[in-house]
């Protein structure tokens, strides 16, 4: 058709021409300088947001803690990434009395909020009392912890029971102090009738190093530098925009220079990110673990002890902490190996495939057959579940046990679980706090342990060492933990598997940073050079 | 009064309301087939096996109280314009929506400007040019837009666009050291432009451009083979060899006589099309880290957030039903035998 080539020739030049202009339109503005700050220097933070609010009443998510401690001072804290030794904060030293029952807190003189007024002994006794009575997430932090200022500058914490743990509980941002004047203007109580949250996610009422200057729990947070903070080394940033950003694009965001860290790259993401950028690596305080119930009633395969030890001898551990990229290490015992009463190393279990068999044979269950669940739709230090299943699967095919996967969103999972459940899971346990007494939570009767299907009474011997565990002060707290745990690795329907490393990655100008297994990073000690 | 476009609106805009009826409907009912139980998915472990958090969560959230009665306390709600708290954000659902909604819809929007605009000139290209080098070229490259996944093409996008070769600037919707232009439409682009922040244009037209050009490469390999059909069918027609013969310039036999009677399939395609772009989002707006509805979608979904689901629903189905409204009302606007028949 020669006719048709001919006539429309001379119209194909508009149409040309719209389609360039949209392209230039497009394409036009290339990248634009991310340097400019106003006051002091600025500092770009990417991370998978785990967010839902800066209130330090309601707030218990990862990027939560990141926010509000740097935004909230708590009575104690910790240095660096030494969790085993809470420092001083707004109180300048404590004494916990010999029965364990009462913390004394002394109050450190000269500590202003960011409005300039005093921090108070009132101010801590409302802001303990209104995390504790909000029945928010947090709120278990303070169960059954009275508050109560003797004086001006001294607070008393008592427990029902003896808590030597309250020490290491207290660093945790959610009990940072508010301005307790500040917050009762805007609607905040100390009970469940507290209407505060949304100012405080529109700006923060705190002595901390920073103030929020915007929140939004979907895309950004920006901090600024408090003007008025007390403490003696002043933030090295001005500005700091926390941005949620997911793994891949964090990485070369970090890689270009829009950005100066990324806080969640998985150990295969942080091996190729190279030139002049810093790696800060260390194993997570998350605890990977297997789950067999014990209770008959959900499974005759699980329950039985024979078919545990199988599992628990089948498991090829060198293999996992393969997977799980470098700088993972296996959890010997369900306490993390930095929090003081974890397992030393040698004591972790081991593969021993014979065994596993000879264990499986006395357990007298003809090929056994079980459902292992798990979370398909979520990531851990950049760690999948579903890899990890697989393995476990194909390990413990090796003995002669048949596993059948069972993958669902975590919502739905953590259903099953919850409800005690499931025959077999495969789920994690990251710590409420440093101390070894959080991980009681796994003995029977208590709240991992009945999801295990362990009710109280299923192991009286270990029950009672655990409760007397939770009430020991001083250096024989370490031993009477291990001991658990050996008990736990030996008997207990939980195997710990293994804490997959975290790799934080750092602009070569970035200094001072240290992975804490609570807050992740201080974002007020990070300096510049 | 009685013009039969005003009959057709109102008549559209009543089963408009009734299909929104209908999707809070099945958006309700299929979040709570979900096995799995919101303060499982909102609460933290410990507030979990506290029996006094996990009631007032409940209640608050009014989880206790039948499914039916739910439902109706929903829609008593919705009435009055108020959708619910998100648990997720602790915030109402409509100033979330009201937030992500605009981003996307500026997301969309462009990617669809492009779409139209390249996929059609593409295709009439094509067609004009049938067979030749140039036809064969944009037949493959329409092939590859329609056949890449679009989460690929995003990723790789940004690799070597921001990343290898430096043209396009970071993730979001502007460069962190910059503050949005004062909230008006929400769109950045005309924000920034009605408040004269031009430096803050640039920048949000800057990050745009990536995002929307992959989110339409999907849209524009489709539009430029529907229009590469659809023109070759109408070049075959006797009134244009006959307006030909006439002795009209090209350009007006092209664009009066051949391009108009081609848009109508091509508009079909575009309203199907713009159904592909809001899906498309959640994985573009994931990688390039875009504020948007897509983002806020998944993750109310996997939260298993009723409030947010039904609200992401609620606005979704409206998009869809004013997108087919225009759809609708371009074909009488286009082609009068259309609009004699409503």
């Amino acid at each position: 058709m020669p006719s048709l080539r001919s006539v429309p020739r001379r119209a194909i030049l508009p149409v040309l021409v719209a389609s360039a202009i949209s392209l230039t339109a497009c394409s036009g503005s290339g990248s634009s300088s991310s340097s400019s700050a106003s006051g002091g220097k600025s500092l770009v933070i990417d991370t998978s947001f785990n967010l839902k609010t800066a209130d330090p009443g309601r707030m218990y998510e990862q990027t939560g803690l990141l926010v509000d401690r740097a935004l909230y001072d708590t009575l104690l804290t910790f240095a660096g990434s030494d969790v085993g030794k809470p420092v001083p904060a707004l109180a300048e030293s404590y004494e916990l009395s010999k029965d364990g029952k009462t913390m004394t807190l002394k109050l450190r003189k000269g500590a202003t909020f960011s409005d300039g007024s005093p921090v108070t002994a009132d101010d801590v006794v409302f802001s303990l009392n209104r995390v504790r009575d909000l029945k928010g997430n947090p709120s278990f932090l303070l169960d059954g912890v009275t508050v109560k200022k003797v004086d001006d500058t001294t607070i008393e914490l008592v427990s029902p029971k003896p808590n030597p743990a309250l020490p290491f509980i207290l660093p945790n941002p959610a009990l940072g102090i508010v301005n307790s004047k500040v917050l009762q203007a805007h609607g905040g109580t100390q009970g469940a009738d507290d209407k505060a949250e949304s100012f405080l996610n529109g700006q923060s009422a705190g002595s901390g190093p920073y103030v929020l200057e915007s929140f939004n729990a979907s895309t950004q947070v920006v901090l600024k530098a408090n003007d008025k903070y007390w403490g003696q080394t002043k933030p090295t940033y001005g500005r700091v925009v926390i941005r949620n950003v997911q793994a891949p694009t964090q990485k070369l965001n970090v890689q270009r220079g829009d950005s100066q860290i990324a806080l969640d790259l998985s150990a295969d993401q942080a091996q190729g990110v190279g030139g002049g950028l810093q790696v800060a690596k260390g194993a997570s305080a998350n605890v990977f673990f297997l789950l067999a119930n014990h209770s008959a009633a959900v499974s005759k395969t699980t329950s039985n002890p024979k078919f545990v030890e199988a599992v628990r001898k089948g498991i090829d551990y060198p293999g996992l902490l393969q997977l799980a990229g470098e700088g993972s290490v296996q959890a010997a015992g369900i306490v993390p190996s930095m929090i003081n009463g974890a397992l030393p190393a040698d004591q972790a279990p081991k593969r021993d495939v014979a065994g596993a068999k000879a264990a499986l044979a006395a357990s007298g269950i003809p090929n056994p057959k079980v459902k292992l669940e798990f979370p398909s739709d979520y990531t851990l230090n950049g760690l999948s579940f579903q890899p990890l299943a697989e393995r476990v699967q194909a390990n413990l095919k090796e003995v002669g046990i048949t596993v059948d996967l069972a993958p669902a969103p975590i919502a739905t999972a953590l259903q099953n679980y919850r409800d005690g459940k499931e025959e077999m899971g495969l789920w994690w346990w990251s710590p409420d706090y440093p101390d070894a007494s959080d991980y009681l939570a796994f003995l029977p009767g208590k709240l991992i342990g009945l999801r295990a299907g362990w009710k109280k009474g299923d192991a009286a011997a270990l029950e009672s060492a655990g409760d007397k565990a939770a009430q020991t002060i001083g250096d024989g707290r370490t031993q009477q933990y291990q001991q658990i745990q050996t008990q736990l690795n030996a008997a207990g329907p939980i195997t710990p598997l293994l804490q997959p490393s975290q790799h934080v990655v750092t602009a070569g100008t970035v200094t001072g940073l240290a992975l804490n297994p609570v807050w992740t990073i201080d974002i007020a000690a990070l300096g510049s050079k | 009064m009685k013009h039969p476009l005003f009959r057709f609106l109102a008549r559209r805009l009543a089963v408009s309301v009734l299909l929104a009826v209908g999707v809070t409907l099945i958006t309700f009912t299929l979040t709570n087939l979900v096995p799995g139980d919101p303060a499982a998915a909102n609460l933290g472990q410990q507030a979990l096996g506290n029996p006094a958090i996990v009631k007032q969560f409940r209640e608050q959230n009014g989880l206790d109280k039948p499914l039916p009665v739910q439902y109706v306390t929903y829609l008593g709600h919705l009435v009055q314009g108020d959708l619910g708290e998100s648990q997720q954000s602790h915030r109402p659902v409509d100033a979330d929506l009201a937030e992500f909604v605009p981003a996307t819809f500026e997301l969309a929007g462009a990617a669809l400007v492009l779409s139209l605009v390249v996929g059609v000139a593409f295709g009439v290209i094509a067609a004009l040019r049938r067979d030749r080098l140039v036809d064969q070229f944009l037949r493959v490259t329409s092939l590859a837009g329609v056949s890449v996944p679009t989460f690929w093409l995003a990723l790789l996008a940004f690799y070597f666009v921001f990343y290898r070769l430096r043209l396009a600037p970071g993730s979001g919707r502007l460069a962190p050291t910059m503050t949005p232009p004062p909230h008006v439409t929400g769109l950045y682009t005309v924000d920034a432009a009605m408040a004269g922040q031009w430096d803050v244009f640039a920048g949000a037209v800057g990050h745009l451009a990536l995002p929307a050009l992959v989110l339409a490469a999907y849209t524009i390999g489709l539009l430029t083979r529907f229009t590469r059909s659809a023109v070759l069918e109408v070049l075959g027609q006797d009134y244009v060899r006959a307006a030909r013969a006439k002795g009209l310039p090209g350009r007006v036999v092209l664009l009066q006589y051949v391009l108009r009677a081609a848009l109508v399939p091509i508009i079909t395609v575009a309203g199907l099309a713009f159904g592909s772009l809001l899906s498309g989002t959640v994985l573009v707006e994931s990688i390039f880290a875009w504020p948007g509805i897509g983002q806020y979608a998944y993750k109310s979904a996997t939260n298993l957030d009723l409030p947010a689901v039904m609200g992401v629903g609620l606005v979704v189905g409206a998009i869809y039903v004013v997108v087919n409204l225009i759809v609708d009302v371009l074909y009488g606007v286009i082609d009068p035998r259309v609009r004699s028949t409503t």
